[in-house]
């Protein structure tokens, strides 16, 4: 199940280093979201962090093989999670998307998306044989996606399940589905758009309005983006400095320690400190994704791929939502938002990332 | 072989599509941080000043109202402090059970359910007025204080009027209506007129708000300046006299002004009120007086318009003057009536007054002398004098509601009853009947261009203006004519008001002339006739007894104008009355 213990050395560091330097500027903003104290938020946040991090190593130290094998175990257990939740689920802000496991809310949904990457880079993997994929293989892994989209969307969590079907696509994609069936696809799927809009609920319905015009609702939902694109824009060149935010410390930012952290980071450290944050996620896609180039096994390749783009695309996303060009979903900022889930299904991400890039493939790996 | 052969092809397309999906998230990369740059840089003073809004909080502090004072410099409008129960939302979360609380143990008769709307809407660090705290009810207060922990005693200011006798000049403070108002304004008379004067400028404080409006910081401080205040030519001893000289169940008015400066000294109309009530919110006087009959509102010295009498005759003698109409020393036999056309024009005095020539006319007030003057006159000279010697005129002098009155003319006939003039109509109109209508303060103003010669200063209430002069010089020699006639109706025996010089020998010598301003055409032989107390006519169809004197009559300074409505004669009624102002007046040097 686990390799040797000598392997950590294998590790790559760096990428390790580029985590720490993320998760520590998420705790720096925490702190100034608090006003200067290290409470409520960024002392609970690093407490979780310390306790994940004895099983983020034992991630990384996980047979990859084994991961291979339990694949569609971690599916069904994951689907399970999501029932459960949805029957059992703790019910906050209008949506039941925890459930409580040993004393922790778990948002089942944040790990839906790696067991779904990892079911689906099997199933691929599998198929390795072919050259294109047609579009009836491709059948089941859209199906499972899709299903897997209604159960999260549902809670009702759209942020998470819209994430979940992109990273679904994003595989089939990624594996090499005919070119053909993407473009079709979104061609449909945007002439369809209308009918799909009447299925989405009211307050969803409203966010996509006010995102498209905030000055509906100035006092209401289209507060949180104009209060947030204040906060960002004030923040100018240079921004205001550390602790210096006067949005964010005077509570004009809603939400603040989640979904619109970077609001924080960027009236502090403007559009300096945002482009070099935007730059330390995107050297941190590349690194996994660079690794990709170098294997040859599918299974290997789509873990690597798919799951390094997840943190960089959450990573967009949200920025996209603070900063009104995408409309406010509810798509955490990964290791900067406060929240145990997301934390926690970051560093397994992570985790496995480090475990796969250690891969030496010269040993044939899976049946 | 041949599988790994594929297998290999299979790579190649996962790395392809690797590089797309790399390219993709470069773009969207490169758009957020165009859009960044958009916010951050491109519109950062937009932003910058948003958050500066979003955080800065200027809260108004009210400036202190100027005084009002009469010319002595007494205080007839001024500030005191009154204290409110005030509720801060933030000190308790139970403040809506507090204020029933309150309600319940002193009677404040809160309308609880508007409050609770009001507060709603209100930040919960500004402290919201509930009610007016009286002694009685702070001690209430005090001694359940530990029971409100959000509500607190608050000082405040309100307008303070130590005299009810000034309330129908300086007017009164209302409510704001538009919601750029902040504080209570003047709604009526100088206080509304003086508004920006007395006003002040509030002070603010700038300080720096959180989200929720609590105060983190005060920024900076500037004062609240007080309004300016205001000097009146009113005279408190002499207004306050004047009020009680009119008969408390007549309905009068009395307008004492200065000669040589057109200064109103004392300006009474009865019945009044007391505008301190509308300060003190009491709202069952406040309604009693807004639905009362007799409009004690309604200051009658300016807004008041009757016709003149007797009093106007001047001003048609001076026509004929003028025109060459009149040779002093002719006389004109008055038996008692006159006839133009198929109508008899009546005298007063049933049984005429014989030979009249017009120094007699004026003193023993003979309609006759000018029904034959009016017979020769054009309506439209009387106009035209009257408006040179301050009637048909609206004195812009700060006050509500004060009128123009009406002196008639072939030019207004024909525009407002479109009808031509009649010459019968010069002949009622001459001896101050018909269509003219004139204010007190218009008398009093008539009778200072009669007195300064033509040119004379408009009327004024603020004693800091200058005095303004206006009208057309008089021929000094029929000037003369006219005082010496106005100061034999009072000095000479058969004089009209020579019964003043009997009764108080020791008041001031003073000249003038009666007035009886018809209410309805009686038999007009009844008028000015001091036998004339038809007690079988109704009070309200009697005739308004009208007098305007000056003091002292061979120098003058002070003229008093005084409307009795329904008085009767203005011998009898009126001319007593101005004769113990004037003698006042002079007496105090006012």
């Amino acid at each position: 199940m686990f390799k040797e213990f000598k392997s950590i050395f294998n590790l790559n560091w760096i990428y390790f280093f580029i985590l720490l330097i993320i998760f520590w500027i998420g705790e720096i903003n925490l702190y100034s979201a608090a006003g200067g104290s290290l409470d409520p938020w960024a002392s609970n946040q690093l407490i979780r962090f310390l306790i994940f991090l004895p099983l983020f190593f034992l991630v990384t130290m996980l047979e990859p093989k084994f991961i291979y094998n339990f694949a569609e175990i971690f599916l069904i257990l994951v689907l399970i999670g999501l029932i459960t939740t949805l029957i059992f689920g703790y019910t906050g802000m209008g949506a039941t998307r925890w459930i409580r496991i040993a004393g922790f809310n778990l948002q089942v949904s944040e790990f839906t998306k790696i067991a779904l990457v990892i079911f689906m880079a099997k199933y691929f993997h599998k198929l390795n044989a072919e050259k294109t994929i047609g579009l009836f293989k491709s059948i089941l892994p859209l199906v499972v996606s899709v299903i897997f989209f209604l159960l999260v969307a549902i809670q009702p969590d759209l942020g998470t399940a819209v994430i979940i079907l992109v990273l679904g696509l994003v595989v089939i994609f990624y594996a090499g589905i005919k070119l053909i069936y993407p473009l079709l696809s979104l061609g449909v799927i945007l002439s369809i758009s209308p009918i799909l809009w009447t299925f989405l609920k009211p307050y969803q319905q409203n966010r996509i309005q006010i995102f498209l015009n905030p000055d509906l609702d100035p006092l209401g939902k289209g507060y949180h983006i104009i209060q947030s694109k204040i906060a960002i824009g004030s923040g100018g060149l240079q921004g205001n400095g550390f602790l210096e935010g006067s949005q964010s410390s005077l509570d004009f930012l809603p939400e603040k320690e989640t979904d619109f952290v970077f609001a924080i980071f960027s009236e502090q450290f403007g559009f300096t400190g945002s482009i070099l944050l935007i730059s330390l996620f995107f050297i941190m896609f590349l690194i996994p994704v660079l690794k990709t180039y170098k294997l040859s096994q599918v299974f290997n390749k789509i873990i690597l791929f798919v799951l390094s783009f997840k943190i960089f695309f959450e990573f967009l996303i949200n920025i996209s939502m603070t900063i009104g060009i995408l409309p406010v979903v509810g798509v955490a900022l990964p290791f900067m938002s406060y929240g145990g889930s997301s934390l926690l299904s970051n560093l397994v991400i992570c985790a496995l990332l480090l475990n796969f890039m250690s891969i030496n493939e010269n040993k044939r790996m899976f049946s | 072989m041949e599988k790994n052969k594929t297998s290999e092809d299979s790579i190649k397309i996962l790395n392809r599509r690797s590089f797309i999906i790399i390219i993709v998230g470069a773009i969207l990369s490169l758009l957020v941080s165009l859009r960044l740059f958009s916010l951050q840089v491109i519109n950062f003073n937009f932003y910058k000043k948003k958050s500066v809004e979003n955080k800065l909080s200027i809260k108004l502090t009210p400036p202190l109202r100027g005084n009002i004072y009469d010319t002595k410099k007494n205080l007839l409008a001024g500030s005191s402090s009154l204290y409110e129960f005030v509720v801060f939302k933030n000190l308790s979360k139970d403040h809506l059970n507090e204020i029933k609380k309150l309600d319940s143990l002193i009677k404040l008769n809160l309308n609880f359910g508007k409050i609770s709307n009001q507060l709603k809407k209100y930040n919960e660090y500004s402290g919201f007025s509930l009610s007016r705290a009286s002694w009685e009810q702070i001690v209430e207060f005090e001694k359940n204080k530990f029971l409100f922990n959000s509500i607190k005693i608050i000082e405040s200011k309100k307008r303070y009027y130590p005299y009810q006798n000034f309330s129908q000049i300086i007017g009164y403070m209302g409510q704001p209506t538009e919601s750029s108002e902040l504080y209570s304004k003047g709604v009526f008379h100088l206080e509304k007129s003086y508004e920006k004067h007395l006003r002040g400028i509030p002070g603010k404080i700038f300080s720096e708000v959180n989200a929720k409006g609590k105060t983190i910081r005060e920024i900076s401080i500037e004062k609240s300046i007080k309004g300016n205040d205001l000097d009146l030519t009113l005279d408190l001893t002499l207004q306050n006299y004047s009020q009680t000289q009119l008969p408390l169940d007549k309905k009068g008015s009395i307008v004492v002004i200065s000669v040589s400066d057109g200064s109103i000294l004392s300006m009474n109309s009865n019945p009044t009120f007391d505008a301190q009530i509308f300060e003190d919110r009491e709202n069952n006087k406040i309604r009693d007086l807004l639905n009362d009959d007799k409009k004690p509102l309604f200051n009658r010295a300016f807004s008041g318009f009757y016709p003149p009498g007797s009093v106007f005759k001047p001003i048609s003698a001076l026509v004929g003057l003028q025109r060459n109409l009149i040779d002093t020393k002719k006389e004109v036999f008055c038996k008692g009536h006159s006839s133009l056309g198929d109508r008899n024009y009546y005298c007063w005095k049933k049984e005429g007054h014989g030979k009249v020539n017009l120094k007699k006319a004026i003193k023993e007030s003979c309609d006759v002398y000018f029904y034959e003057l009016a017979k020769k006159t054009n309506i439209d000279d009387i106009a035209s004098l009257s408006s040179n010697l301050g009637l048909n005129k609206e004195y812009d002098i700060g006050l509500s509601n004060i009128g123009k009155g009406l002196v008639p003319s072939k030019k207004w006939k024909k525009a407002f009853l479109d009808e031509s003039w009649y010459q019968g109509e010069t002949l009622i109109t001459c001896i101050g009947q018909g269509y003219n209508q004139t204010s007190p303060l218009q008398l009093a103003t008539l009778y200072s261009a009669i007195l300064n010669g033509g040119k004379y200063p408009i009327p004024k209430l603020n004693k800091n203006t200058p005095s303004r002069f206006t009208g057309k010089l008089l021929n000094n020699e029929h000037k003369k004519i006219i005082i010496n006639s106005l100061n034999a109706v009072v000095q000479e025996p058969r004089g009209t008001a020579y019964k003043l010089s009997i009764t108080n020998p020791n008041f001031v010598k003073i000249g003038g002339k009666t007035g009886t301003s018809q209410v309805i055409r009686i038999k007009e032989s009844d008028r000015e006739d001091d036998q004339y107390k038809s007690k079988e006519i109704e009070e309200r169809f009697k005739d308004h007894s009208v007098f305007v004197g000056y003091a002292p009559y061979d120098k003058p300074k002070y003229i008093a104008s005084v409307i009795i409505e329904n008085g009767g004669s203005g011998s009898a009624v009126a001319a007593p009355i101005a004769h113990k102002i004037l003698d006042f007046a002079f007496k105090n040097n006012v």
